[in-house]
């Protein structure tokens, strides 16, 4: 597809209207402290339904493009970080605030994320045709091992305690058993409920995982966030300003987005593992490494290019082999699912109109972001002071009707309930979330395809050997468990020689 | 003896597991296939309990070496914090028990009635919220997105 073809399409006012409304939406949910990307994609997922793929695809990439961004605005303002994106550069931005200088500090991380996001579409345009042909040729043998190596890839990258990752994941793939399975139509764990035997729906155990689990954790914190008396300088000048910071720094803006579109595109490995590992990099090569977490913009253009870098990143797994980068992606995918569409190399041949429209609405929804991004930061003192007790209800009303929206039935509302319980109670236990929701997406199609495989060889598991690509990827996938097993000896071991 | 976060983890997963197993023993088998539904299940129960060992020897190194458990040093729960929580979730259950029954407005109404006392409103604020808010979303889902929301009281006003 040609460019004039693409801008065509996005810009039609139907998909156009899409994007403008969803960047406002996303700036909105990303600027309150405690809602998430996830979330707002989570929440919007019910309004999708009634669009056309392509409608709901730029949607959600709008949404999750200018949540990303936004979260750095109660991140500067409150120093509570809108979206666990901005976590990484919070206390610079903070400090810097309080020096007088919110608008710009806000204004130059909006100009770093809109480069970030733009690089990311880039690389992820030119990058996802090339794999895609890469993998047309897959068999179920190569699929077993993708799926396999995208959730071994979630437990690597997931967190520090490598038992817990993997804790995660296997709760994940134990949701995923729940249904009828594939090798003799035997329903799993359903307790007689007929409408868990197509399994657990995925958008409402989204919502309970990203929306109930946060309004709980909301709950019991009892937390109002109080927005002090700030010195806030007029437009213009912080325009002018950031710019200026801005433009003094784009080699690190080039750096962190190429980087940060790689991360992002591990499985498991998100906008704010991007951010951290920019914040990282942006220190070591700084001349003045010493300024950082002291209220230095540096470590702010960086996270901001990187996180935003990611999202795009996070699509490549998700459009090339279906396998989601981000949890974002992960929602993505079940969308499309549910539109008929199955992500994998294939939707590059069947529905170029839907990829191509992707990576238009990317673009289109990072040059939007700089008027509706910049809209948020001039009215950040004012959407800041939405009380918690308005927000909130209707946050915990609009998830529950979402969810049985999508499936028209009660069952939806207590999966919402179950799921949001187990993650509240991963949360408790410091059990990360994404390799969890790895599990639940990616469970099915690691066990489909295993079945198929054995059926074909038989049962003889060296056949998963047997073809090049195959023997590649299952190579990989065991070097990462031995990656892992070491890892977790070396934590293990390795601390207790230190501690005695 | 404060229980130690990591072991009631650890216990809550071979739990969990011992169930996934007890639970796959009745699953049928076919003779001419390999692999039968309780494949799956029983290795997602064998990872979840060297998981679940995993992170009791982590507790038991953390302990050892004079740690403080995450539990402890994160703050005690507070009474109105428990529920707080507790109420989210009674709503929850509460909103998918009555919205068959009562339907959509009043069910909601209720909902948004609490949620909003739980979140530090006033009456007034949660009055106005219940009467006005339902009817609001109402005319998104209904109207506009066709949703099928139950009328259940106020069947006799449905259009």
């Amino acid at each position: 597809m040609d460019l004039i073809a693409i801008f065509t399409i996005v810009l039609e006012p139907r998909i156009l209207g899409t994007i403008l409304l969803c960047t406002l939406y996303g700036a909105f949910v990303g600027a309150m402290p405690g809602l998430t990307a996830t979330m707002a994609v989570a929440l919007l997922v019910p309004f999708t339904w009634f669009m056309d793929p392509v409608q709901a695809a730029a949607a959600i990439v709008a949404t999750t493009t200018t949540a990303i961004f936004a979260g750095d605005i109660s991140g500067a303002l409150l120093k509570i970080p809108g979206t666990p994106a901005s976590a990484a550069y919070v206390e610079d931005s903070f400090r810097l605030s309080q020096t007088g200088k919110p608008r710009t500090t806000l204004f130059t991380s909006l100009f770093a994320s809109v480069c970030g996001g733009v690089i990311g579409v880039a690389i992820l345009a030119y990058a996802t045709p090339q794999l895609a042909q890469l993998s047309r040729s897959f068999s179920s043998d190569e699929a077993f091992w993708l799926a396999t190596l995208g959730l071994s890839c979630a437990v690597f990258v997931g967190g520090p305690s490598v038992p817990r990752n993997f804790a995660s994941l296997f709760i994940g793939l134990a949701v995923a058993t729940i249904g009828i399975d594939v090798a003799v139509g035997h329903p799993r764990y359903t307790f007689g409920v007929l409408e868990l035997y197509d399994g657990i729906n995925f958008i409402p155990a989204m919502i309970g995982i990203f929306a109930l689990s946060e309004l709980l954790r909301n709950a019991a914190l009892g937390r109002q966030t109080r927005l002090g008396k700030l010195v806030v300088e007029p437009l213009l000048v912080a325009i002018r300003a950031a710019w200026q910071e801005f433009c003094k720094r784009w080699v690190n803006v080039i750096r962190s987005a190429s980087g940060g579109t790689v991360i992002g595109a591990l499985p498991g490995a998100g906008a704010d593992v991007a951010a951290w590992i920019a914040y990282a990099v942006s220190r070591r090569f700084s001349k003045t490494p010493e300024a950082y977490g002291r209220g230095h913009v540096e470590g702010i253009v960086d996270g901001g290019a990187a996180n935003n870098a990611a999202v795009a990143g996070a699509w490549t797994p998700a459009l090339v082999f279906g396998i989601p980068g981000d949890s974002v992606t992960a929602i993505a995918i079940g969308v499309l699912m549910m539109k008929g569409l199955t992500p994998g190399p294939d939707i590059f041949a069947n529905d170029t109109v839907l990829v191509y429209t992707i990576f238009g609405s990317f673009f289109m929804a990072n040059v939007l972001m700089l008027f509706t991004g910049g809209l948020a930061v001039a009215l950040a003192t004012q959407v800041l002071r939405v009380p918690r007790a308005v927000l909130m209800p209707l946050i915990l009303l609009l998830s529950m009707i979402g969810g049985y929206a999508i499936t028209g039935s009660v069952i939806a509302i207590w999966i919402i309930l179950a799921l949001g319980l187990l993650a509240s109670g991963m949360i408790w236990a410091s059990i990360p979330l994404a390799p969890a929701i790895l599990g639940i997406v990616l469970g099915r199609i690691v066990e489909d395809n295993f079945m198929v495989s054995m059926m074909k060889a038989r049962g003889d598991l060296t056949e998963f050997f047997a073809r090049d690509t195959a023997a590649v990827l299952g190579t990989l996938t065991l070097l990462v468990w031995a990656a892992l097993l070491l890892r977790a000896g070396w934590s293990f071991f390795g601390n207790r020689t230190s501690s005695k | 003896m404060i229980l130690r976060r990591d072991f009631v983890v650890g216990a809550v997963l071979i739990a969990l597991a011992v169930a996934m197993i007890w639970g796959a023993q009745g699953f049928p088998r076919i003779r001419a296939m390999p692999y039968g539904p309780d494949l799956f299940p029983k290795i997602i129960a064998g990872g979840l309990i060297l998981s679940a060992l995993g992170i009791i020897l982590e507790g038991l190194r953390n302990m050892r070496s004079g740690q403080a458990d995450d539990s402890t040093t994160r703050g005690t729960i507070t009474p109105l914090a428990a529920l707080s929580f507790l109420g989210i979730v009674a709503l929850v259950a509460g909103f998918a028990l009555l919205l068959p029954v009562l339907g959509f407005h009043v069910a909601a109404a209720l909902v948004l009635l609490c949620a909003v006392r739980i979140f530090g409103g006033n009456w007034v604020l949660a009055g106005i919220m219940a009467v006005f808010a339902p009817v609001v979303l109402h005319y998104i889902f209904y109207t506009v997105m066709r949703v099928v929301l139950p009328w259940g009281v106020l069947a006799s006003y449905a259009w």
